[in-house]
């Protein structure tokens, strides 16, 4: 995995040598992810006092406030680190991040959908909201930096080659929500009879574990680039 | 080229499949240990002292006595009087013995003790005496029958007989009971009609299969008590309750259904108690009642296992008189099952069957002579020792048993050790000698008692110790000869894994050292397999991922399939400016390709999931095939023309992609498109299955066969030798030609594209015939299903050749295999029915009577159809959701009729949410 990575990195790097990748520096990272986390756990405190409902008894609704709560932090947070920002201004970022809600919702719907998801119209808005949450959660940062750019698209989710600290944020991230979702949908055919087996709530907690575990990890690995930046220009 | 030749590599390979199929069949004769059983059944011989002779010559002037005949003579020889006449053996199933004698000495818990003041009053007299009697495992139904009246323990594999039942052939009390005329009624669990046909005068089975009725399996037994008490026609007489086991699976030990079921229990002691004590008075002989359990329960209601909770068993013996027994503190109160079938032997005079491995209850004889107990623990040894003398060959007590009678010398008794053989024999002489000591009157002149006593120690010791030798050989395991086994399959697994690695290191040397992918070790896709392969294997261990291994499968293949679509995308360059040389066009082509036939996987792929929904959990869900026979079979016969013509049209147009068309090709062309026609023909004309087969269509599907049969293996065998005839421009085909570069080895070459082009010849009308023979032999409804299976295989076949060598083989192979599971189950096939589940556990803690409906509180609706249950009942889970009250509706039971609604078992957590779900659940529902 370590050599794939390193190996990643110097083709990626010779590649890019036009433009400098955005960077972001630790403590920037931090505050990004902190406030990522805070987002949620906002959302989640929410959902509990004010409208006194959660995962599990109101599915739906809980995952439409995660992804309000979190779009607009996610959107202004990331537009920040945009690529080429003197030619892309922040609004123009922000509306790339806003155009790629309703992209990332339906690849997500599709994969969904895919994977197993039941298609009965009851399950409808569950797999919605439960697409529209996956989208901030994924494709949301990387249209707000990246763009509508194929390459780096294609470089970052297709070949899980992230260069630089600032994709690493968006990389992992959206890697961990996946994978996250993926675990989570396995204890669904056991027969434990608990309400939470069902569609999309086990999958919704196996993708917020996995984006917090993801959130953590890309922290370090920002740190990791950091340090060797350091060393390269001492 | 290779350090090792081909013929060792052969060599190593078919070694390691030898060791393979040694090792997997050492070990399956490991873990399921047969062991040596004695055939036939018991006579009069068992009656006589075992010979020296260990192959007991049976008496064959039993066989051809009348049944009168042969009971006088089993009281004349046994020298030990029935106790009573009449036997009235109730099952209830599952019952621990803690609900009615206690734990360590304790009281049962005071609700158990008022469920049952009855049975509580006759144990509190000494009428009643009660055993926790040990099950061993597996305690499940069958076997633990079995066990209790042939007193012998089953081997594991009684259990994949459970479902499956056979008539018992081996020595058992039944066949005893049924050899000297008495007649026999059963009424409860048909498992016993199944074990013993044709034995029972009148019977009435119920099907255990239908855990979530409890209450009306048990009245289908009740109902005939009162008759059956009033008649004197029978000798024994069977009653199995199987509510208490159902109300178990329902809601555990501590449901609440189990108090009133347990009252319903002690209300069926006391009639039939009642009544032997009616049929005293009036001098119609002495009935004994033994209320048995086939094994006890975990506190979830489960069992199966070996834990304390699901082997506590209970044996009550409920004689007419409190006298009969003389209740003292000293007999244990824990005996084995199998100790029932020898004690109700010796009580009714029969002999004992003859693989008995249980002891004599000496309680229970406490009302014979000394002699006569004595007797009857003569003839329990007998029969055990013959037992031994079965299973231990060098069981060598040889000239100890030639001698005669020991008469007047003073009994000698040795310290017994040492091996089994020399130890059983030592302690069977012991007991012998000083029985025959006694019968000579030797010591009794002596010291009364104590030599009496003595006796009777001598032989219980012989026979505890021989019983529990013989019940750990029946159910231990070679535990050598499983790691033998095991041991030999590790090994064939490493030396074939040794060979993979082996050949995986020669083929870059010569193949592929062109591509750098190849260097890089571990991909996202190949660490998939091998994890999916791992997950897999891990997910058998727990039985609902057996019962939904479909949406396992379908959840691999899907995610298999993804990360194929990812890796088509890595190589997929959108950027048109980039520059515009042909082979990144080409290129791109052949990644638009893959991509597109990957999203056709995906899709048939989820179409085919959602065929048909099964396992366990979500079988009432409506799917398309559901849907599809609810519309009409009009429909369906569409459907199934349609995809019959599709497999044609497309089998046809697959075999046109080969360049060369030569005569060859145009003969199996023809001979396809024929069979397509007949099945197709067969389709259009038999629209209504109703309508029996005549001999013309008959004719088509025989003529359907032989042409089947004749083109498949035919060319197999011709096609290759005929191909080479013309192929010089078969290097042409772009696929093949990358590595056709040397002119010397082009003769070479050409022979393996003929090779390889009659393979694809053969493999393509191999897989178009199978979806043709499945079409015509599977469901209807399944037509579609295997056209969509062929399109799956089709653009697999495409996405695989087109990327080239892009996955490695092993991986492709894989996906092929996720594929076909996939397809597998998208037939319909389940591991598991819902129906064939009857252990399913949910809580039941609320009982509420409104007319057969009864509420619970957990996550399911339960519908069933009807009381009647030996026509195939129906079964329907409904998953309730919270929002949508309408939804709970019969979807998908269009094929069912409700005649009636008897139980509902129902879960929401408040008892008015639920009527309300059951009144627009019975809004919808029109009943004939």
């Amino acid at each position: 995995m370590d050599r794939r990575k390193s190996s990643g990195k110097t083709t990626a790097s010779r590649a890019s040598t036009v433009e400098a990748p955005p960077s972001i520096s630790v403590s920037e990272a931090f505050i990004v992810n902190a406030l990522c986390v805070l987002g949620l756990a906002f959302a989640f405190w929410a959902a509990n006092t004010v409208f006194s409902i959660d995962l599990v008894s109101h599915p739906s609704l809980t995952l439409f406030l995660i992804s309000i709560a979190e779009l607009p932090i996610v959107i202004l947070l990331y537009s920040r680190y945009r690529q080429n920002p003197r030619q892309c201004s922040y609004l123009r970022a922000v509306g790339r991040g806003v155009l790629g809600v309703p992209v990332g919702a339906l690849l997500n719907f599709l994969g969904a959908i895919a994977l197993g998801a039941p298609v009965k119209f009851q399950y409808l808005p569950k797999t919605i909201n439960w697409a529209l949450m996956m989208s901030v959660f994924t494709t949301v940062p990387a249209s707000c930096v990246l763009g509508s750019s194929w390459a780096e698209w294609r470089r970052i989710f297709a070949q899980t080659k992230p260069n630089g600290s600032i994709e690493y944020l968006i990389c992992l991230p959206a890697h961990g929500a996946v994978i996250g979702a993926w675990f989570g949908a396995w204890p669904m055919p056991l027969d434990w009879e608990r309400p939470w087996q069902e569609w999309p709530i086990s999958v919704s907690y196996g993708t917020i574990v996995g984006y917090l575990v993801a959130l953590v990890a890309s922290l370090g690995f920002v740190l990791a680039c950091f340090r060797s930046l350091h060393i390269k220009s001492e | 080229m290779s350090s090792v030749s081909c013929t060792k590599l052969t060599l190593f390979t078919v070694a390691a499949v030898t060791i393979q199929f040694i090792g997997l069949s050492i070990f399956v004769f490991g873990f399921f240990p047969v062991k040596p059983l004695l055939t036939g059944h018991s006579g009069s011989e068992s009656f006589r002292r075992p010979t020296c002779d260990v192959r007991d010559v049976s008496n064959h002037s039993d066989a051809s006595l009348l049944p009168d005949s042969l009971r006088f003579l089993y009281q004349e020889v046994s020298e030990v009087p029935p106790l009573y006449d009449r036997l009235v053996l109730m099952v209830i199933d599952g019952l621990p013995a803690e609900f009615v004698l206690g734990k360590k000495g304790q009281p049962p818990s005071k609700v158990f003790m008022e469920a049952m003041p009855y049975t509580q009053s006759l144990l509190a007299n000494g009428t009643a005496v009660g055993y926790h009697a040990i099950a061993a495992a597996p305690t499940v139904t069958m076997p633990r029958l079995k066990a209790m009246v042939s007193g012998a323990i089953g081997g594991f594999l009684d259990v994949a007989f459970n479902f499956n039942t056979q008539a018992y052939l081996e020595d058992n009390l039944l066949a005893q009971f049924f050899k000297i005329g008495w007649k026999m009624v059963m009424h409860g669990d048909d498992t016993w009609l199944k074990l013993f046909p044709g034995l029972f005068e009148r019977h009435d089975g119920v099907t255990s299969f239908f855990v979530k009725d409890t209450v009306q399996v048990d009245q289908n037994v009740s109902r005939h008590l009162v008759d059956e008490l009033s008649r004197d026609d029978w000798n024994f007489l069977i009653l199995h309750y199987l509510g208490l086991d159902h109300v178990g699976h329902l809601g555990g030990r501590n449901s609440v259904l189990m108090a009133s079921k347990l009252v319903e229990m002690d209300e069926v002691v006391k009639t039939i108690h009642i009544n032997t004590l009616q049929n005293l008075e009036n001098d119609q002989g002495k009935t004994l009642l033994v209320v048995v359990s086939d094994h006890g329960m975990t506190e979830n209601g489960n069992h199966g296992g070996s834990s304390y909770e699901e082997t506590d068993s209970i044996a009550l013996f409920i004689g007419p008189k409190p006298h009969t027994f003389h209740h003292s503190s000293s007999n244990p109160d824990t005996i084995f099952q199998v100790d029932i079938a020898p004690t109700l032997a010796l009580l009714f005079g029969v002999p004992i069957p003859k693989n008995n491995i249980g002891v004599l209850i000496s309680q229970m004889v406490d009302s014979l002579t000394d002699d006569q107990k004595l007797r009857a623990l003569q003839l329990n040894s007998w029969q055990l020792f013959r037992l031994l003398q079965a299973q231990l060959p060098g069981l060598s007590c040889r000239n100890l048993l030639c001698d005669t009678f020991i008469t007047n010398i003073e009994p000698t008794i040795s310290e017994c050790k040492g091996r089994e053989e020399k130890l059983f024999c030592c302690l069977y002489v012991n007991a012998a000698t000083l029985h025959d000591a006694w019968k000579a009157k030797v010591f009794s002149r002596f010291n009364g008692t104590e030599g009496y006593n003595s006796i009777l120690a001598a032989y219980h010791e012989f026979l505890s110790s021989a019983s529990e030798w013989l019940s750990h050989k029946a159910t231990d395991k070679p535990v050598n000869l499983l790691v033998l086994g095991v041991a030999a399959l590790i090994i064939s697994c490493l030396i074939l894994l040794g060979l993979v690695f082996f050949i995986h290191k020669e083929i870059p040397s010569w193949e592929t050292q062109d591509h750098e992918n190849y260097m890089t070790p571990w991909k996202f896709d190949e660490v998939f397999v091998l994890f999916g392969i791992l997950t897999l294997v891990i997910s058998m261990g727990s039985s609902s991922m057996i019962e939904e291994e479909h949406y396992i499968w379908n959840f691999l293949t899907s995610t298999i399939n993804f990360l194929f679509f990812r890796k088509a995308i890595q190589s997929l360059d959108l950027n048109k400016a980039h520059d515009i040389l042909s082979s990144t066009e080409e290129k791109r082509n052949i990644s638009g390709c893959q991509i597109s036939s990957l999203f056709l996987i995906l899709f048939t792929g989820r179409i085919l999931g959602g065929w048909h929904q099964g396992g366990v959990n979500w079988t009432n869900l409506p799917d398309i095939a559901k849907w599809l026979e609810q519309a009409g079979n009009q429909y369906i016969n569409l459907i199934q023309i349609a995809s019959c013509a599709m497999v044609i049209i497309l089998g046809i147009s697959i075999l046109y992609l080969v360049q060369s068309k030569t005569k060859v090709v145009t003969v199996i062309w023809f001979s396809l498109l024929m069979s397509g026609l007949l099945v197709l023909q067969h389709f259009v004309k038999h629209q209504d299955m109703s309508i029996p087969y005549n001999n013309d269509e008959n004719l088509s599907i025989q003529v359907f066969y032989a042409v089947l049969g004749i083109t498949t293996v035919a060319v197999v065998l011709i096609l290759p030798w005929i191909m080479p005839m013309q192929t010089p421009e078969i290097c042409s085909r772009k696929n093949i030609c990358m590595s056709a570069s040397v002119p010397v080895e082009v003769q070479n070459m050409t022979r393996i594209f003929v090779l390889k082009d009659s393979l694809y010849i053969v493999g393509c009308l191999y897989i178009t015939f199978w979806c043709l023979l499945q079409l015509l032999l599977q469901q209807s409804i399944n037509a579609m299903p295997v056209l969509l299976l062929f399109i799956q295989f089709l653009a697999s076949m495409l996405t695989f050749s087109s990327s080239g060598s892009c996955h490695k083989q092993w991986v492709e192979i894989t996906a092929l295999y996720y594929l076909g599971m996939a397809g597998h189950f998208a037939l319909g096939n389940r591991n598991f029915k819902s129906l064939n589940l009857p252990f399913r556990s949910s809580n039941v803690h609320h009982y509420l009577c409104i007319p057969d409906v009864i509420l619970s509180e957990s996550g399911a609706v339960h519908l069933c159809q009807g009381h009647d249950l030996s026509t195939g009942y129906q079964e329907r889970k409904l998953r309730r959701n919270s929002q949508d009250p309408s939804w709970i509706s019969l979807l998908g039971t269009a094929d069912h009729k409700f005649c009636s609604l008897d139980c509902v078992h129902n879960c929401p957590a408040v008892d008015e949410e639920s009527l309300v779900y059951l009144e627009c659940f019975f809004s919808q529902v029109s009943f004939p």
